[in-house]
Order: C-alpha cells, then sequence, then structure tokens
C-alpha cells in the first residue's frame, strides 16, 4: 500500500511500521481470519481497515483518539497474519503502533488506574498471586461490580492454588542429553503451578537438564501489547541480561504468548545496539511442545504409557502459539504419540478464544462472546480432554466451558503428557 | 396474531444452523454506533431514518469504504450498512432526495476498482446482510448479497449439493459482489460462472422500488449480473446447486516455457478433454506462493498447470487424467499427480493465494483479465510474456488458462516506475487480447482499470446501445458513476 509514513521521524520502529504498511495490497484476505470482524461486520473492525486507520494516524490524516476505539478492539491474535498471502506483519505493525501512540493516548483515571494495575500485577507473581487471592474472596460481589471490575473476577479459578516456586535446577533423570534454560513465567505461576512442575517433570525424564536462570523476569509482552513500551524495554533487557544463549541447548517457554514475546525481540530492539543479542536470544527460544517434538522426530523421547480408556482430546491452538509462532503440527504430534489418544480437531479452530492477553480485562464484551463461541465449538466436538498450550486460553476457556455446563478438564498440553509419563492419563 | 411457529426466537434458532458453517457477520454482537452528531445532512436523514447503529459517518469509519482490492478513491460522505431490503430502499431514497451517487459494496476484494467511489457518494456495504436458506428439493439457495461465497456451499454440503462458482477469493468475496462482476473461479472451465447459477434476482432501482426478476422474458437478471452497480443493487438472489461430482483426481505439470504450457492445453482439450479445473501460473507466480506456502512447488520452472477432472465414474475420470498428462507431456512438460486430496487442496491453496501473493514482487499493480480464444493461446501468452521482457516491468501470468481467461499482472512500486509506462505497457496487452478476438474481461469487471480500453474493444455503436442500457435503468446516472462506460466525448450523457 502507498503511503508517506515520515519514516526518519519515527525511527526504528517507524520502519517496521512503514514496512508492514508497504507490504499490504489490501485484498481482504484477512477478513474471515478476524474475530472482531466476525463478530461486527465493518471494515475498521478488520486487519485491513486497521493496517489503513494506523496509515492515516502516522501520515497525519487522521486523529489518533478516533482510530483508537478500533485499534483497541483488535486481540493481536494474528489470525490474519496466518490468512495473509503477501507476508504482512501485521503483529509488528500494531505492536509498534501501539508503543507509540500510547504515550499520545488521552484517557480516563479510571482507565489508567487499572492498565497500571494490570501492567504491575502481571510480571511480578508474588503480587499477582496476592491479588488473586484477594480476588477470590471478593467473587461472589461480582454481579454487583461494574464491568471493569467484574471481567477479572470472572476469570479467576474456583480455588487459587498455592504457589510451588520452581528449583533454580532440575538435573536431568538418566543419562544426561541436553541442558536448557526455563522462562518460568509470571501470572500462570500463581494461577497455574502444575504448568510448570510437569515441565520440569517431563523434561527431566528425557534426560534434559533445566536451569532457571536468575534475574529473569517477565517475557514483557504484556507491557509491550498494550503500549507500554519502556517499561517492555526494561524487562526484555533484564531477559537478555539473565539468558545467555550460548549455554543453553535452548531457552523454553510453556507459554504460548511469552514464547512468542520472546522470539519478538529483535523486531523490540530494532535498530537498537542490542539487536545482535536479541537475534541470538530468539534464535534459541522454542515453545515446550517444539523443543519435545525435536526430540520426538530424533526418536529421543521416551515412549508414553498408553490413555487407561480410550480418550477423544480436542485440541486448541492458542493464538500466539499457531499464528504468532506457526506451532501447529508439534503439540498435535506429541498427543498423538499417546496410545489411546484420538485428537479431534475444534471447527473455526483458528478463531481466537477471546482471551488474548489483557483483552479480556480491556474489551469484556467482545471476549465474552468469543469465549462463548469457541466454548461452544470445542463441546461440539464431545472431548474427553481440552488441551492448549497457552495460560490465557486456559482461564478462557475453562471459565466458558464451565458456564456451559461441562465439567470436562482443561489442561495444558504439557500436562497431558506428564499424566501419560506417569500411567495416570 | 403472530402464528406461534413464525416467532423471532423460532427463526433465530434456524439461522444458528447456518451461522455455525463458519465466520459469519450476522452476530448478535452489538455493533459499534457513530458516536456524535453526523457532520452532513445525508449522514443525519439516514442515522433518522435508519438509526445510528446501520449509518457510519466518522472520518475513521468512512476512511475505509473507499477502496477495494487493487485502487484507493474518494472517501465517502456516509456508509450504511442495510441489514434488509427496506433498508436499502430507504438509503437508496435519501441518497437520490440529495442527490449522492451510490455505490453497492460486498467485501471489496474487487479487482478492477469496481467498488472505489470516485466522487463523494453514499456507500452502501451488505456485508451485514447474510441470510442464507438452503432448499434441498428445489436445489436452491437463497442468499443475501453479503453472504460470503463459500459459505453457500458449505451450507449445501450436508444436503449433498455444492455452488460451483469459485473465486479464488471465496473465502472473503461475497454473492453480492461475484453478481456484480459476473465472477468466475477455476471451477468455471467445466461447470460455468456465477451468472450460470442465478435462476432469480431481487433489485433495488435507482428510485428505491423492488423488483424480482427471473431469467424469463427479457433477461433483466442477466443484465444486472456483471453489471458492477451500475444498473441496480441487488438484494437477493436464488441461486442454482448441484450435487457434487463423486471423484476427483489433480495433477501438476511444469514447464520450461510459458508457450509450451499453452499448447499442452490446447492439445488436452483438442483430446477430448474436459477439466473441472485448468488453471495456469508462471515462474514470478510459483515462486511468490513458494515463499508464503512453502510447498516444493518447482522454482526453476516459466511455467505451470494446474489440473483437475472429475466425475461419477472413476475410470473416466482417470482416463480424462490420461488424455491431460499425455498432452503434458507431449508438450516437453513434466508431470506429477497428487498422492492424495491434502496434496489436492494445498495445490489449489496455492493457486487461490497467488494475487495477494504478488504483493511481495511490488505493492501496486495492474491487473487484466483478458479471454482469448483457446487456439490463440500459445501465441498470445508468448506475446504478452514479450511485451513484458521488452518493457523492463514485472510482468507476471496467470488465469484461467482452459477458458482461455488470462490474468496478466503488471507489479510495479509507484516510486521506483513510471505509471504512464504501466499504463501503456497494459493497453499493448488489451490489444494483445483484442487483435487475437478476445475481450477484456473474463470475471473482474472492466471497473475504472480497463474503462480506457473500451473504445478499442467495443464499437461506438454498440457503446451507444450500452449507454442507452444505462440510461434506461439509471437515468440520472447516479449508480457507480465513473465505471465500465467511457464518458462519450460531447455527446449527451458525457456528464450525467
Amino acid at each position: 500500500m502507498n503511503n508517506d509514513i515520515p519514516v526518519l521521524a519515527l525511527g526504528p520502529q517507524g520502519e517496521v511500521m512503514a514496512h508492514a504498511v508497504d507490504a499490504c495490497v489490501h485484498c481482504g484476505f484477512c477478513l474471515p481470519a478476524c474475530p472482531t470482524y466476525a463478530l461486527l461486520g465493518d471494515e475498521m473492525d478488520s486487519p485491513r481497515g486497521r493496517i489503513v486507520l494506523m496509515k492515516e494516524v502516522l501520515e497525519g490524516q487522521l486523529d489518533l483518539q478516533d482510530a483508537a476505539p478500533h485499534l483497541d478492539r483488535c486481540l493481536g491474535c494474528q489470525g490474519c497474519v496466518s490468512a495473509c498471502p503477501s507476508g504482512v506483519p501485521y503483529g509488528e505493525l500494531i505492536t509498534a503502533f501501539r508503543g507509540w501512540s500510547e504515550p499520545q493516548r488521552r484517557r480516563s483515571p479510571l482507565d489508567r488506574a487499572k492498565r497500571y494495575a494490570i501492567l504491575r500485577a502481571l510480571p511480578a507473581p508474588k503480587l499477582f498471586s496476592v491479588a488473586a487471592r484477594v480476588g477470590q474472596y471478593a467473587k461472589p460481589l461480582a454481579p454487583a461490580l461494574p464491568a471493569a471490575l467484574k471481567a477479572p473476577l470472572d476469570l479467576l479459578p474456583e480455588h487459587v492454588p498455592a504457589m510451588q516456586p520452581s528449583p533454580p535446577v532440575t538435573p536431568a533423570r538418566g543419562q544426561r542429553r541436553g541442558r536448557v534454560a526455563f522462562l518460568a513465567g509470571c501470572a500462570q505461576q500463581a494461577l497455574a503451578p502444575n504448568f510448570n512442575a510437569a515441565t520440569l517433570r517431563v523434561l527431566s525424564r528425557n534426560g534434559i537438564e533445566v536451569v532457571l536462570p536468575e534475574g529473569q523476569g517477565c517475557c514483557g509482552a504484556a507491557a509491550l501489547h498494550t503500549g507500554a513500551r519502556d517499561e517492555a524495554l526494561k524487562l526484555v533487557r533484564a531477559n537478555l541480561q539473565a539468558f545467555d544463549p550460548d549455554e543453553y541447548d535452548a531457552i523454553i517457554s510453556n507459554a504460548a504468548g511469552c514464547g512468542a514475546g520472546l522470539k519478538e525481540y529483535p523486531v523490540v530492539l530494532h535498530g537498537l545496539p542490542d539487536e545482535e543479542q536479541a537475534k541470538k536470544f530468539a534464535a534459541k527460544v522454542r515453545d515446550i511442545s517444539e523443543y519435545l517434538n525435536e526430540l520426538l522426530l530424533g526418536g529421543e523421547l521416551q515412549p508414553f504409557m498408553p490413555a487407561r480408556k480410550p480418550l477423544n482430546v480436542a485440541y486448541h491452538d492458542a493464538c500466539h502459539l499457531a499464528h504468532a509462532q506457526k506451532v501447529k503440527a508439534a503439540p498435535r504430534a506429541l498427543l498423538k504419540a499417546i496410545p489411546g489418544v484420538r485428537l479431534v480437531e475444534i471447527p473455526e479452530g483458528d478463531l481466537c478464544c477471546g482471551s488474548a492477553g489483557t483483552y479480556n480485562l480491556e474489551q469484556p464484551e467482545l471476549a465474552a462472546q468469543l469465549g462463548q463461541r469457541k466454548a461452544g465449538n470445542i463441546l461440539g466436538t464431545q472431548p474427553d480432554l481440552i488441551a492448549s498450550g497457552n495460560i490465557g486460553c486456559h482461564t478462557q476457556i475453562q471459565s466458558h466451558v464451565r458456564r456451559q455446563g461441562s465439567q470436562v478438564p482443561v489442561m495444558h498440553t504439557i500436562e497431558v503428557l506428564d499424566l501419560a509419563y506417569r500411567g495416570e492419563l | 396474531m403472530a402464528g406461534k411457529k413464525m416467532t423471532p426466537e423460532k427463526m433465530a434458532s434456524e439461522k444458528t444452523a447456518v451461522e455455525k458453517q463458519g465466520l459469519t457477520t450476522n452476530s448478535r454482537a452489538r455493533k459499534p454506533r457513530s458516536e456524535g452528531t453526523p457532520d452532513n445532512p445525508l449522514a443525519a436523514e439516514l442515522t433518522r431514518q435508519l438509526g445510528s447503529k446501520k449509518v457510519l459517518h466518522q472520518l475513521s469509519e468512512r476512511l475505509n469504504y473507499r477502496y477495494d482490492a487493487i485502487q484507493f478513491g474518494v472517501t465517502p460522505l456516509c456508509v450504511v450498512l442495510p441489514e434488509s431490503t427496506a433498508d436499502v430502499v430507504a438509503a437508496v431514497k435519501v441518497a437520490r432526495a440529495a442527490g449522492i451517487p451510490i455505490v453497492g459494496r460486498g467485501a471489496a476484494s474487487g479487482l478492477s476498482g469496481g467498488v472505489t467511489p470516485l466522487q463523494e457518494s453514499l456507500v452502501i456495504s451488505f456485508t451485514r446482510m447474510t441470510r442464507l436458506e438452503v432448499f434441498p428439493e428445489r436445489r436452491e439457495a437463497v442468499a443475501q448479497p453479503g453472504v460470503v461465497t463459500l459459505k453457500v456451499t458449505e451450507a449445501a454440503r450436508p444436503h449433498g449439493l455444492f455452488y460451483p462458482p469459485d473465486p479464488a477469493s471465496f473465502r472473503t468475496s461475497t454473492i453480492g459482489g461475484n453478481l456484480g462482476e459476473n465472477a468466475g473461479g477455476p471451477m468455471c472451465f467445466k461447470y460455468g460462472v456465477t451468472g450460470d447459477y442465478v435462476k432469480a434476482l431481487e433489485f433495488v432501482d435507482e428510485g428505491g422500488d423492488v423488483h424480482r426478476v427471473t431469467r424469463e422474458a427479457f433477461d433483466l437478471a442477466g443484465l444486472l449480473i456483471g453489471s458492477e452497480g451500475t444498473l441496480g443493487l441487488m438484494t437477493e438472489a436464488t441461486l442454482r446447486l448441484i450435487p457434487p461430482p463423486k471423484f476427483t483426481r489433480t495433477l501438476m505439470a511444469h514447464f520450461a516455457e510459458v508457450g509450451q504450457a499453452a499448447e499442452a492445453v490446447s492439445a488436452a482439450i483438442a483430446a477430448g478433454a474436459v477439466p473441472a479445473k485448468l488453471e495456469f501460473m508462471d515462474r514470478a507466480c510459483t515462486n511468490a506462493i513458494e515463499d508464503y506456502l512453502h510447498l516444493g512447488l518447482p522454482r526453476e520452472a516459466e511455467a505451470v498447470v494446474l489440473v483437475d477432472t472429475d466425475g461419477n465414474d472413476l475410470r473416466t475420470v482417470d482416463a480424462e487424467l490420461e488424455l491431460v498428462a499425455q498432452a503434458c507431456q507431449g508438450a516437453g512438460g513434466v508431470v506429477k499427480l497428487a498422492a492424495d486430496p491434502a496434496e489436492a487442496d494445498a495445490l489449489w491453496q496455492a493457486r487461490r493465494s497467488i494475487s495477494p501473493a504478488l504483493g511481495r514482487i511490488r505493492p501496486q499493480r495492474m491487473n487484466e483479465d483478458i479471454v482469448v480464444p483457446r487456439s490463440a493461446l500459445p501465441q498470445v501468452v508468448r506475446e504478452i510474456r514479450a511485451l513484458g521482457d521488452a518493457s523492463g516491468l514485472h510482468l507476471v501470468q496467470f488465469g484461467h488458462i482452459g477458458d482461455g481467461n488470462l490474468h496478466p499482472n503488471i507489479m510495479f512500486d509507484p516510486r521506483i516506475e513510471d505509471e504512464g509506462a504501466v499504463h501503456d505497457l497494459a493497453h499493448k496487452i488489451a490489444l494483445v487480447a483484442i487483435r487475437h478476438g478476445g475481450v477484456l474481461s473474463g470475471e473482474h469487471g472492466i471497473g475504472t482499470m480497463k474503462r480506457d480500453f473500451m473504445t478499442d474493444a467495443v464499437d461506438p455503436v454498440t457503446l451507444q446501445a450500452l449507454w442507452n442500457v444505462k440510461k434506461a435503468l439509471d437515468p440520472a446516472g447516479r449508480l457507480n458513476p465513473g465505471k465500465i462506460l467511457p464518458e462519450q466525448p460531447g455527446g449527451p450523457h458525457a456528464h450525467p
């Protein structure tokens, strides 16, 4: 698309944005892949429309405040990126745009307070855990609260589990075949500590030593995707300090959103002195399913015990795994490697569940519509178990599946593999 | 006294059955509303009559209704998102009273500038008119214009039926847009184009009156199909469905030279093969696709041909595929059969993605849609290739070669390449088609892109007849002005 984006004035992130706008041929192939277009049916709430809006704002043809409502409705799911034959890096565009525009946004005090709270609590597991516990007691009050406070409470599980800090080093069981660094994640530690425990057990069982490098923190994705670029840069650089890519075979994440965030570091630092370091780092990052699938393909993965009875497993593609990281085959291959597991595909599988980072806190109505639709699509396959690779999707799907009256278990892929190893699936 | 069988709840639940087929914009989600007071009288009156949910008047909302997949036009004064024929009638009447032109719009995936407003207009976007009903006993579907094309087949499939017109954009494009452009697709070689599947149409004329026409008497429906919204606004279509063939086989052949591919096609058809699909793409296309899908297409080949044969008798289907394979080998091609349906699907996804994937070469393009007699194909593709090579511009070719429908595309970057030279080359290509007894458009319409070439393709007397039709149905020239028909210098309708 032709544009007059003042690249020089905007700096390195301006280059990122102008490149994405250039690449778009406004063909509309992205429309059916966009969840908000599916719900709202208008061009401004489609990827193609948003690209034009961002272009117009960057060119100074349109006031940011007028474009903002449509840009805020974007989930950042990147379903459009998978659907785009022209190769438009939409994810990079919207992230860079949010970073550029946030300082110019006019927000209400309540809005600002909410954003501040989210961005403080998410990257701090202990603080998040305390907040979650408080929220758990406030849950019965939810119906009486305004939407802004109701949404986060709705998402909290009935019981917030106790924190289970992971050991700094988990030795390999048997002969040591590899050594990886592990990003422990933030909110996930508080809401689902078993994800990490299962990850450590499965890696260790496969002869992999797992290190949690000291000084690591939040991946920065939540801050970055909500436009808090300075905040994000601090977190990114802390991680680059903590993880030395030369020391490990891989840097592992078990949260799709965080993994995508880590792989994005070179774009975040584009044009800055630490860009090269970020590239080296990102080249080592693997989702847990990717890493285990590499072992499976090499014939090096320990075999699973068969499921106790035949199981229909519905695998939900987390957007940040399927679209942002292009990891679709690996988790499926791993689940299928468990004897007795039958994998079922979910209708509209490419459509976001509505969780999308902080989206269900910021756009609760649309998030709920999508959650409901996703739960309906999943339950239609009559699964015995639902698996996915992201804490956000996990919480969202569990909450909506329960709301539709189903008690079917919802698990992280790694939990399913862990159970299979223990003969408890 | 509403009968119980017709409660809104029941109607809604019936609708859900169709909605579950896939994505639809016919959701009950709260639609965003335009905030504030409309700043022009047209938008104010439309908002008064239709309510704020159906009318977009803010700049941030209108900006996005000025383009299709090829061109940007003028930002409309107002956009209406009708939910019923009655809404369309109201909008047309308001625009008429205000003397404002009307541009109808589907998903805007068109490739000829057909839905880009050329002056301040009212855009009527049909994406929320998505009612779709299937009547298996009559082998019919009744669709509103906003129904996404692929949805018709998805809704028909459980009844053992399908809807053959399959433009490359069928996941995005709408029935309304397909009708407006008389869209084709790979299937059209054997099964025909959109117009061949329309049994009846409902349309709103420029005065706001609603008409229902079939194909009897004067084929008024036929006149509206492919008229690009210049004669009326189609609000409902009754579409013909057919049972799908039981068996399909797919092959790909690649060639060291583009003309060889065209020779293979001519030879296969002369030998009596009637493939379901017969498509062609040149080297630039396969490479753009390969960059997107990584399928292992032959990057070095100058041309690739993709073929499906189908039918209810497997032996015939195989025999027909063999005929095509022999013709390809005879012309010097290398043939590969698709091992399974998944491999075939991947090849067809590749074909469908060509058009947008070309954006990887240059951000902008001039898209041609010529149709030539099949006997002339080898000569035509070679002449076009030579013109491209001589021009120094990026010229690529692909298309529904079985029908003689070719899409030469000139890829360019206006910051680097001279737009005059691009237009010049496009004109030369159009003249090649005309010289070989061909036409300017097979399925994408004339729009604004090929309007200038109409005087080369159509003689003055016939052009006058077209103007007379336009004048009869749209006397004030208010429906999608500036499309298809070139201005008549000094003529009575030069400034309608």
